[in-house]
C-alpha cells in the first residue's frame, strides 16, 4: 500500500541555556508548543493526538515526568503517549507522530518535550545508570567514556587526530554563532579547543556537548489537512530506525557484531530512509544534514553512515570545508548537538532544523538553495538510531 | 477516522509471575518473545519492528529498553519504547503497521518486582513541589477514587463489597484478603491485589500478511481509542473517567458499535479495585450508575452472565503493575483466537488513578461476517 504524505507545519524551539530558572519543566514544554502552534496558526483544539518526547526520567528527577507535561501540551482527554529511545527520542517521537498520521488515525499530531539537563545535577551520573549494573556500570561507564573508546578506535582505524576532532568543534561553533536558538554561540579557535582539559582521553571539554535546558515541539499534519487549510509545509519523505547491541563489549574484539569506531546501525537506518525517499546517491542529492553528534569525533562516523563521504576521506574533506556552511554539503549548520543538547528533544531539533533549512526559514545559518535535508538521532549507549529525510 | 489498514493479533504469550526464579529479566523477555513468535508460527526473521513498554523506575535502570532490546530481538532492527504505559506499545505497533511501513510487529511489556519498592518508585512520579511528600502512590490514588465515588454515589461501598465476593468466588482471590493487608481507606482488605511480576508479548500483523500467509484465527483490531486525564488529581473528578469515555467513544465509533452492552461477548477490564471496576463499567457504557445495582446483583458480568468480565481472573488474580493493561489485551485476543467468542472488549488503564486509558475492540473473522 502507499502511505499518505505527512508534512511538517509547525516548529517551536525554546531558548536553550545551561539553566532555565525562569521556567518550570512544564513551562519549557509549553514555550515550545506555543511557538510551534503559532507558526502554523493553529490552536490546541486542532491537535488530535500528542506524542511526548522524553528520555530518562531521572534527568528530570520525576518518574514518568511526561505526566506533568500533559497539560502543557493540551493533552487532556486526547490521544497521548510517550516515546523513549534515549538520545534518539526526539527523532523517534517525530517518527511516532508521523505514523499516527500515515496510519490514518489523525490529521494533526503534536510532538513535544523538554529537558532540564543543565539542572539535573550531573548528567553523567544519571547516564551511568543506563548500563548493566553488574558488568558495565561499575567501570564506571558514561556516555563520554563510551564515545572516547569509539574515538580511539576511529583514530586507529582512519587516522583521525585530536586536532581533527577540534576542527569539528571550530566548525560547529562558527555555525552556532549564526543560530539564535543555539546554547553555545561563542566561536572558538583550534588552539582553545586543544588547550581545554581532558574529560576522557582523547575527548576534551570543548569536544563535548553542553548540558542544556530547553524544549522543542513540532506539528505534523496529513496532506489533506495541509491542502484544505492552505498551510505551508515541508514533507517527511524518508524514515529509518535501527539498533546495535546493548553491551559495549559486543562491539569489540573478534566476536564483534559491529565495530565501535563506526556507526553501523546508523548506516542501516539511513539506508532505510533513503530507500523510502528514493535517495540513491546521497552525496549528490543531499543539500544539508543535521547529524546527531554529541562529541566531536562522532560527527565523522555519522557523516560516513549517512553516505556523505567515504571513510578515510571524511577527515580531510571536513578540514577542506566541504561540510561547512558555504561548502558542498553543510553538516550541522545549526551548530548541532555539539552546541545544544537538551537530550529529550535534541534529535527532534535535528529534524526541525532540517525542516527550517528546506523551507528556507533557517535565518542566519540558512544553507542556500537547500531542498532535501537529512537528520539523525542516536540513543542509548550508541545503540538506537533514527534517521529522516525531509524535502521541500 | 478509521485506520488505513487492518491489523490483527496473530500470536501471544504470557510469563507471569516470574519473580523469585533463577532467571534474569533478559532471559524472561527472551522466553516470552520466543513463545509469542512460536504461537504466531514465526521466527524473529519474520518481524519488521518491535515496540516495548518499559518503565525505568520499575526496572531500576535508566532507558530500560536498552537492556531488553537484545532479548526481544532488537539488535539490527527497528525498536521503539513507550514508557508511558505497557498498552501504549500495542497502540504504537498497530499504528506503525496501519501506516503501511511494516507488515509485522512484536509488542512486549513487563513489570518486575525485584529492582525496587514499587510504591516508592510510584511516589517519585508525583510532582516534587505539591504532591510528593503526601506521599502519593498508586494505592493512595486508587483509594481517593474509591472515596470520591462513595461520596458521589453512596451505594458504591456496598457494590464494591459485592464485587469482592464475586472476585473471591470467580477470580481465585484469597478469601482472607490477599494483597495490601491495610489498604488506605475506603479500600478494605483484599481490594488491592498483590503486585506481581509479569511479562507479556503479542505478535501483530497486517491484513496483507494474514492473507498472504493464510494465518488461522486472526483477531482483528476493530476499534482502538486511547486518551489521558490531566496530570494533577485536583483537576479531576475522581468519581468519573472522562478519558476512558473518550477512548471508548473512539474505539466504538471505529468498530461501528452503538451500544456496547450487547455488541461484545466478553470483556477484560483493568479495574484494580472494585471501585475502579464500577467507574470503568460506567465510562465504557457497559453499566450506567443507575444500573450498577441490578447488573452486579444479577451477575451480568460473572463468567456465567450475559457479558462475562475478566474471565481470565483479571487484575484481581494477577497484577503485574506496568504490563497489566497489555495483559488485558492479550487475554481478550487469546480467548478470541480460541474461538470462544467472536468479539471482545479490552480496557487498559495505567498511572495514578487510571490516568492513561486505552480501549480495544477485537473481533474474529466470524465476528466480521456477522456484522
Amino acid at each position: 500500500m502507499t502511505s499518505p504524505r505527512v508534512g511538517i507545519i509547525g516548529i517551536g524551539q525554546s531558548a536553550f541555556k545551561s539553566r532555565r530558572d525562569d521556567a518550570s519543566y512544564p513551562d519549557l514544554v509549553r514555550e515550545a508548543v506555543g511557538a510551534a502552534l503559532s507558526q502554523c496558526g493553529l490552536g490546541l483544539d486542532a491537535v488530535e493526538a500528542v506524542v511526548y518526547s522524553l528520555s530518562p526520567d531521572a534527568m528530570v528527577g520525576i518518574g514518568n515526568a511526561e505526566r506533568l507535561g500533559v497539560d502543557a501540551v493540551g493533552g487532556r482527554n486526547k490521544r497521548f503517549l510517550r516515546i523513549n529511545t534515549g538520545g534518539a527520542t526526539g527523532i523517534s517521537s517525530v517518527a511516532a507522530a508521523y505514523y499516527h498520521v500515515a496510519a490514518g488515525a489523525c490529521d494533526v499530531v503534536l510532538t513535544a518535550g523538554a529537558d532540564k539537563v543543565g539542572e539535573c545535577g550531573d548528567s553523567q551520573t544519571v547516564l551511568n545508570k543506563i548500563w548493566d549494573p553488574i558488568y558495565e556500570r561499575p567501570l564506571p561507564q558514561g556516555t563520554i567514556t563510551m564515545l572516547a573508546m569509539s574515538a580511539i578506535r576511529y583514530a586507529h582505524k582512519y587516522a583521525m587526530s585530536e586536532e581533527d576532532m577540534a576542527r569539528v568543534v571550530v566548525k560547529n561553533r562558527r555555525h552556532a554563532a549564526l543560530n539564535p536558538n543555539a546554547h553555545l554561540r561563542k566561536e572558538v579557535t583550534l588552539e582553545e579547543v586543544m588547550a581545554s582539559r581532558y574529560i576522557a582521553w582523547p575527548i576534551k571539554l570543548m569536544d563535548c556537548c553542553p548540558q542544556s535546558s530547553g524544549g522543542g515541539a513540532m506539528v505534523l499534519a496529513s496532506e489533506r489537512f495541509i491542502r484544505q487549510n492552505r498551510l505551508d509545509a515541508v514533507w517527511i519523505t524518508g524514515i529509518g530506525h535501527c539498533s546495535e547491541t546493548y553491551y559495549i563489549g559486543d562491539r569489540m574484539g573478534t566476536g564483534q557484531t559491529a565495530d565501535h569506531a563506526d556507526a553501523y546501525a546508523l548506516g542501516k537506518a539511513f539506508d532505510r530512509a533513503y530507500r523510502m525517499a528514493g535517495v540513491t546517491d546521497p552525496q549528490k542529492q543531499v543539500d544539508v544534514a543535521e547529524l546527531y553528534a554529541p562529541f566531536s569525533n562522532t560527527e565523522y562516523h555519522a557523516i560516513e553512515a549517512a553516505g556523505l563521504a567515504r571513510p578515510r576521506q571524511t577527515v580531510a574533506q571536513l578540514n577542506e570545508g566541504r561540510f561547512s556552511i558555504g561548502g558542498e554539503i553543510p553538516v550541522n549548520p545549526s551548530g548541532g548537538t555539539l552546541c545544544t543538547n537538551a537530550i529529550a528533544v535534541t534529535a527532534m531539533i535535528r529534524v526541525a532544523e532540517v525542516a527550517l533549512q528546506v523551507s528556507g526559514r533557517a535565518g542566519g545559518h540558512q544553507v542556500k538553495g537547500a531542498r532535501l535535508g537529512i537528520a539523525s538521532g542516536n540513543g542509548g549507549d550508541h545503540q538506537f538510531f533514527g534517521t529522516m529525510v525531509v524535502e521541500a | 477516522m478509521s485506520l488505513n489498514r487492518r491489523v490483527a493479533v496473530i500470536g501471544s504469550a504470557v510469563v507471569a509471575p516470574f519473580a523469585g526464579g533463577d532467571r534474569s529479566l533478559e532471559e524472561v523477555l527472551y522466553d516470552v518473545s520466543r513463545r509469542a513468535l512460536a504461537d504466531a508460527g514465526l521466527t524473529m526473521d519474520g518481524i519488521d519492528g518491535i515496540v516495548v513498554g518499559s518503565n525505568d523506575q520499575f526496572d531500576g535502570r535508566a532507558i530500560a529498553v536498552m537492556a531488553a532490546s537484545g532479548s526481544v530481538g532488537g539488535v539490527d532492527r527497528d525498536i521503539l519504547s513507550t514508557p508511558s504505559a505497557g498498552e501504549h506499545a500495542f497502540v504504537m505497533g498497530v499504528l506503525r503497521i496501519a501506516s503501511g511501513h511494516y507488515e509485522t510487529h512484536l509488542v512486549v511489556s513487563w513489570s518486575p518486582l525485584e529492582a525496587s519498592s514499587l510504591p516508592e518508585a510510584q511516589r517519585l512520579g508525583a510532582d516534587p513541589y505539591f504532591h510528593r511528600r503526601l506521599p502519593l502512590d498508586d494505592a493512595s490514588t486508587f483509594a481517593l477514587q474509591g472515596a470520591a465515588l462513595a461520596a458521589a454515589w453512596p451505594a458504591a461501598g456496598a457494590l464494591a463489597d459485592r464485587i469482592m465476593e464475586h472476585r473471591r468466588a470467580h477470580a481465585g482471590v484469597s478469601p482472607d484478603g490477599a494483597g495490601a493487608a491495610r489498604p488506605p481507606w475506603p479500600l478494605k482488605e483484599g481490594m488491592l491485589p498483590p503486585m506481581a511480576s509479569g511479562a507479556v508479548a503479542l505478535v501483530i500483523a497486517s491484513q496483507d500478511h494474514v492473507r498472504r500467509h493464510g494465518v488461522a484465527n486472526p483477531v482483528w483490531v476493530r476499534g482502538m481509542g486511547w486518551a489521558t486525564e490531566p496530570a494533577f488529581l485536583g483537576d479531576r473528578d475522581l468519581s468519573t473517567a472522562p478519558a476512558l469515555k473518550e477512548a471508548a467513544r473512539r474505539a466504538y465509533d471505529e468498530a461501528g458499535i452503538g451500544d456496547p452492552r450487547d455488541a461484545v461477548a466478553m470483556a477484560e477490564i483493568c479495574g484494580v479495585t472494585p471501585y475502579q471496576e464500577l467507574i470503568a463499567y460506567d465510562a465504557l457504557g457497559l453499566s450506567r450508575r443507575e444500573d450498577w445495582d441490578e447488573d452486579v446483583r444479577s451477575g451480568r458480568f460473572l463468567p456465567s452472565g450475559r457479558l462475562p468480565v475478566n474471565p481470565s481472573g483479571g487484575v484481581a488474580a494477577l497484577y503485574p503493575v506496568f504490563c497489566a493493561g497489555l495483559m488485558r489485551i492479550e487475554a481478550v485476543a487469546r480467548r478470541l483466537r480460541g474461538q470462544r467468542e467472536a468479539a471482545g472488549l479490552a480496557h487498559a488503564a495505567s498511572g495514578p488513578a487510571m490516568m492513561y486509558q486505552t480501549v480495544l475492540v477485537l473481533g474474529t473473522d466470524a465476528g466480521e461476517a456477522r456484522k
